[in-house]
């Protein structure tokens, strides 16, 4: 079914270079335009007004052509819904930044317009209406691990009206944090620092569970089901709305590193193991008892490493300075010397560094080359780099600053959980700029140690910034949005599961259903993806990668970038070559407007298409487009690994577009009339090249098989 | 506007917790002493930890998404969100929960709702100018100081009647519940430390300086080339810890300028071939996952130097010989190089003084510490005032980002309570 749109056409302010008799004519003549208006400015007022009436009349179906719909299209929608309209159905053409400002000639850039103007048309004819939908969710978030980190979750969490079950592994909550005896930059030991949070917990809404573990997790954002198991074996299960990973860290032992004799020799020890003694006020040494007179720490062991951990571990030099004002602080007379590669003390910790100089703390640069036990002596001959001469001292403690590591567990519970790992083994966050407590499923946030080494204080913000994120998901409880993304019709799915393993976010669920009419034939078990729209980010990978069309964007199905497709393509032929360019509506869009903005010049013979994420695009998508009769196409997508949508989707598109290169050059085409090209805004002229590029080579290569009728044609062979 | 929130400062913290705050139906007024938000990120090119550009940002609930690019951040068009720009605060009264602040509102040359960018007035006069294609708002500025016949024109010709040339700057009194200071840093101007002849040579300058030079929307097209002259830069220098962890200057260490310079020099010889590079530093500071700039600049080919900067003694073809200590070597090594870029000190604005002083707040080496250093609360600046990003001592920009949501949470938890 085609409906009729109507058409506005702006001329910013009458700025717009692009004839508008022609396009008006053109675009009058177009089957599927009912009307065709043109507007000075249709985001001010009273323009505003004239959208609306239009909307009301023609049951939302209308095209704007006018400048970045990045820009109009908020105020647009947001002045519709205020009075009480729904602009889910306008389509969008940027006639200023893809066309007047980066073509020259009026012509050739009108008739760019009117071609993409048709495109949108296409769209429009058979565009959905999007409702807002709401559902209701448990108020209810579990937090896995009792730190720093999990507590503050917890009390965050509680204090926005949520209930909260806290799970911890071991008999106490406060983690490590317990353990020390002084948390920098604030000179409080942890139990002073945890004091006053243990005490908020004591409310209602917080659950706590100890010597409990998560054994495994179902279900999604808003209906997880968390499966339990104490100490004592006994199952349980939680259900639960959203789960914050808080399971902190593990301070790497070097047992296998020979150099150190860690676990052979009882007075070599780690950082941590120090710490629980000046808590626990028992500094002394391990083997005999007897006085801590002079000390050696040795830092990054383990960090800094291409054996272990190749990254810095951040929190180690503070760590090492506040343990060594510690037992300054029993033993004035300590002889403390730090050795060090470099010290790495951030912001005000530099004045602890200065402190413990004063107070007497030996740094000396180098590394440690090897430790034997004399007598009862631990003996330590180390190389510093600044003197170049090695030294052999005598030490009663050696004290390892052991690299921070990702706690165990993280990898068996992501099977269930869905999130990512990163190379370290820590969990990955969404986006490291600015979605760092969000992991790649929806729902499961992860915050403090397990994501990368934090300080107390960062563990502590990053605890109240997840609540806030979690907050925004559920709402409170009640999740009303427009159920903008992807729709999947069961009776079609056939159960490949495509979309459940390859969605960047983890939305599609598979679940197992009895298929009672084939019962008979012995009791079919059949898996089926289910989608939560409302829980959709709305990318549309699922779409591209769909052998049977069950999951489609309902802003954008196939049959309406098909149709798209076909008309901006309307009378390409060999003459007048054609590049397709599909461009995602995150990096590419921008790109493509700064290119405009900045008025870079770039041919006319080419149509932009937009689409959510360049995973949107399949192979079929590139195909329908030669078919159509482009002579190139090209993809624009966001940075390898930087997908601005959801994280993957750009690297969906480059397979599909590696496919679509191998299926053209095994039918005798050229692969190389596709193209996909990594987009960045800060570089526009990246945009400028590679459309360039697709041009010369549309040129180049001359007619498709399309273009001269002999495409899918038995070809018949002459003797 | 009731219960709002006042936001004082538009870069990346003040905007992100100004977005979270106005998704969370709070009216929100955020203000900046400059004609457009961004704050430092909007100079910068690059960022790290992700290597993309500076330019994105927040997604929000209207405009969903990881992050969208500042030009279509919505900081005009977000229901709730209240945006003044060139705008500071003149006086602050009442009391913590129910504040009466009082703003200075620079004129309103350009009503910002109302620029189309269309073009008409940049081409009549140069008294306009559109800062970066990634501006916000995204509006032209008007400079009065460049006055002509131009801008008069502009004035009655602008399609929407967006300009009013004789604007005034007015008062605006808002009724606040809660403040939350995201005034962020400045990059200190070397120019009274000597041996460091900032301000002396072109050819020495900062690295927020390098960052513009290297941006391809700056005037170089991105093409390192020498201030003094225009010619290609073939060696380069730059000096650690200018200002930081010294005690004439800043005793604290500026956390990112390690970083921020091995993102530079990464840059430099990844994609600006055959430039020689020498870091010359005291503790390379490249935290966790940092780490990973100076393995790759190390691989590259970027020459580390443990020490400290001697002496410099410019020479006529506008080269520099910088003579250095090094104390692995114990020797003084000389370089001949083109250009000297010294990592500054991250310095708290001067604007700080005066809310210091406004409203109470604890100093932290002239940034705003938390009320209660022992609750390790970062964010909370005392009694409905927050604080988020480098007003806090210099921050990345991540750790701004979830700072400004953690200010966010605890107003919306207080809210509750």
């Amino acid at each position: 079914m085609s409906e009729k749109s109507d058409v506005i056409l702006c001329t910013c302010g009458k700025q717009l270079q692009l004839d508008y008799e022609i396009l008006t004519d053109r675009i009058g003549k177009i089957e599927l335009a009912k009307t065709v208006t043109i507007l000075d400015t249709v985001c001010q007022d009273d323009d505003l007004e004239q959208i609306a009436k239009m909307i009301e009349k023609n049951e939302g179906r209308l095209v704007i052509a006018a400048c970045t719909n990045q820009k109009i299209q908020p105020r647009i929608d947001q002045f519709l819904y205020s009075k009480g309209l729904d602009p889910t159905r306008i389509q969008y053409v940027n006639i200023r930044e893809h066309s007047a400002w980066v073509h020259d000639d009026l012509t050739e850039a009108s008739e760019k317009s009117v071609a993409m103007t048709r495109g949108a048309l296409a769209r429009s004819s058979t565009s959905n209406t999007i409702p807002t939908e709401s559902k209701d969710v448990a108020g209810h978030v579990t937090v896995i691990g009792g730190g720093i980190a999990g507590i503050e979750s917890a009390i965050s969490l509680s204090g926005l009206g949520y209930n909260v079950t806290l799970i911890e592994i071991a008999d106490e909550l406060g983690g490590h944090l317990a353990k020390l005896p002084m948390v920098a930059p604030t000179g409080k030991s942890g139990t002073e620092v945890l004091a006053a949070r243990l005490a908020a917990l004591k409310s209602d809404s917080i659950t706590i569970l100890t010597r409990t573990k998560v054994k495994y997790v179902e279900g999604e954002l808003g209906r997880f089901v968390v499966h339990l198991v104490t100490d004592a074996a006994e199952e349980d299960e939680l259900h639960t709305s959203a789960v914050v990973l808080a399971t902190g860290f593990k301070e790497f032992k070097p047992t296998m590193i020979d150099e150190y004799q860690y676990g052979k020799n009882p007075d070599v020890l780690t950082q941590l193991e120090l710490s629980e003694m000046l808590t626990e006020d028992s500094l002394k040494r391990p083997s005999d008892g007897g006085e801590v007179k002079s000390v050696i720490m040795v830092q990054c062991v383990g960090s800094r490493s291409e054996d272990y951990k190749r990254d810095c571990s951040k929190l180690c030099c503070t760590f090492a300075i506040d343990n060594s004002l510690e037992i300054l602080k029993r033993v004035p007379d300590a002889q403390i010397r730090i050795v060090y590669m470099d010290i790495r003390v951030p912001f005000e910790n530099e004045l602890i560094y200065a402190e413990s100089r004063e107070k007497g703390v030996d740094y000396i640069r180098g590394r440690i080359s090897m430790v034997w036990s004399q007598g009862n002596e631990t003996r330590v001959k180390l190389y510093d780099s600044l003197l170049d001469q090695y030294f052999e001292l005598s030490s009663d403690l050696l004290v390892l600053s052991c690299a921070v590591l990702p706690p165990d567990g993280i990898t068996e519970l992501s099977e269930t959980l869905g999130y990512a790992i990163e190379d370290d083994g820590h969990i990955k966050e969404l986006y490291g700029k600015l979605r760092r407590n969000e992991t790649r499923r929806r729902g499961v946030l992860a915050v403090g140690a397990v994501t990368r080494p934090q300080f107390a204080y960062e563990a502590v913000t990053d605890a109240q910034a997840a609540a806030l994120v979690i907050h925004n998901e559920l709402q409170g409880g009640r999740i009303e949005k427009i159920a903008r993304g992807a729709v999947l019709v069961a009776d079609d799915c056939v159960g490949c599961s495509l979309c459940a393993q390859q969605c960047p976010r983890g939305v599609p669920l598979m679940v197992e259903e009895t298929d009672l009419e084939n019962q008979d034939d012995e009791q079919k078990l059949v898996f089926k993806a289910t989608i939560d729209t409302l829980n959709c980010h709305a990318c549309g990978v699922c779409q591209s990668l769909c052998p049977s069309g069950a999951t489609q964007l309902n802003f954008l199905t196939n049959e309406q970038l098909w149709a798209e497709i076909d008309a901006v393509l309307e009378g390409a032929g060999s003459d007048y070559p054609i590049t397709l360019c599909f461009y995602c509506e995150e990096c590419s869009v921008s790109t493509i407007d700064i290119v405009g903005t900045r008025k870079m010049k770039y041919p006319a013979s080419t149509r932009l298409i937009p689409v959510p994420c360049s995973g949107r695009v399949s192979i079929v998508d590139i195909l329908k487009a030669f078919e159509s009769g482009a002579s190139a196409v090209m993809l624009a997508a966001c940075e390898t690994d930087r997908c601005h949508i959801a994280g993957t989707g750009n690297e969906i598109a480059q397979v599909q577009v590696d496919v679509a290169q191998e299926i053209l050059n095994a039918i005798g085409w050229r692969g190389e009339r596709v193209g996909m090209y990594r987009m960045f805004s800060a570089e526009p002229e990246r945009f400028t090249e590679a459309i360039n590029e697709m041009v010369k080579r549309a040129k180049d290569f001359g007619p498709t098989p399309v273009h001269l009728g002999t495409a899918g044609k038995w070809m018949e062979v002459k003797e | 506007m009731k219960d709002a929130v006042l936001v004082i400062g538009a870069g990346v913290a003040g905007m992100t917790a100004a977005i979270e705050l106005a998704d969370s139906n709070i009216e929100t007024v955020l203000i900046d002493r400059l004609p457009t938000a961004g704050g430092n990120a909007l100079d910068l090119y690059k960022a790290f930890p992700t290597d993309d550009c500076f330019y994105c940002f927040e997604g929000s609930r209207s405009r969903p998404g990881i992050r969208k690019c500042f030009y279509r951040s919505a900081l005009i068009d977000q229901p709730n969100l209240h945006l003044r720009t060139d705008t500071e605060v003149a006086e602050i009264s009442g009391s913590p929960g129910s504040f009466t602040v009082k703003l200075t509102v620079g004129p309103r040359y350009v009503d910002s709702r109302k620029c189309i960018l269309c073009g008409l007035c940049l081409e009549l006069s140069n008294a306009f100018e559109q800062i970066s294609p990634q501006c916000q708002p995204q509006a032209v500025i008007y400079r009065p100081d460049l006055l002509d016949d131009g801008a008069k024109k502009a004035e009655s010709d602008c399609p929407t009647k967006a300009i009013n040339l004789n604007a005034e700057p007015t008062e605006e009194t808002v009724n606040i519940t809660d403040i939350v200071l995201a005034t962020g840093y400045h990059e200190m101007q070397p120019i009274n430390v000597d041996e460091y002849s900032y301000g002396k040579h072109p050819n020495i300058i900062t690295q927020l300086e390098l960052a513009k030079i290297l941006d391809p929307n700056g005037e170089s097209g991105g093409a390192l080339l020498r201030p003094s002259d225009g010619a290609q830069v073939k060696n380069m220098m730059m000096i650690q810890c200018v200002g930081s962890r010294d005690e004439n200057y800043y005793a604290y260490c500026s956390k990112i300028c390690c970083v921020f310079a091995l993102k530079h020099a990464k840059i430099v010889s990844s994609e600006r071939n055959g430039i020689g590079i020498t870091v010359v530093y005291m503790d390379m500071r490249t935290y966790d996952r940092h780490e990973r700039y100076y393995r790759e600049t190390r691989d590259s080919g970027v020459r580390f130097l443990r020490g400290r900067l001697h002496l410099i003694d410019p020479r006529e073809d506008g080269t520099l010989d910088v003579t250095v200590y090094d104390s692995l070597l114990n020797k003084y090594l000389r370089h001949n190089i083109d250009l000297l870029v010294l990592s500054s000190a991250l310095e708290p604005p001067e604007s700080n003084d005066g809310i210091i002083q406004l409203l109470d707040v604890q100093m932290r080496s002239g940034f705003i510490g938390p009320s209660d250093p022992f609750s390790e609360n970062e964010v909370v600046a005392g009694d409905h005032l927050y604080v988020c990003g480098s007003a806090t001592g210099p921050t990345e920009v991540p750790e701004s980002v979830t700072q400004a949501r953690a200010v966010v949470s605890k107003i919306l938890q207080g809210r509750r309570s």
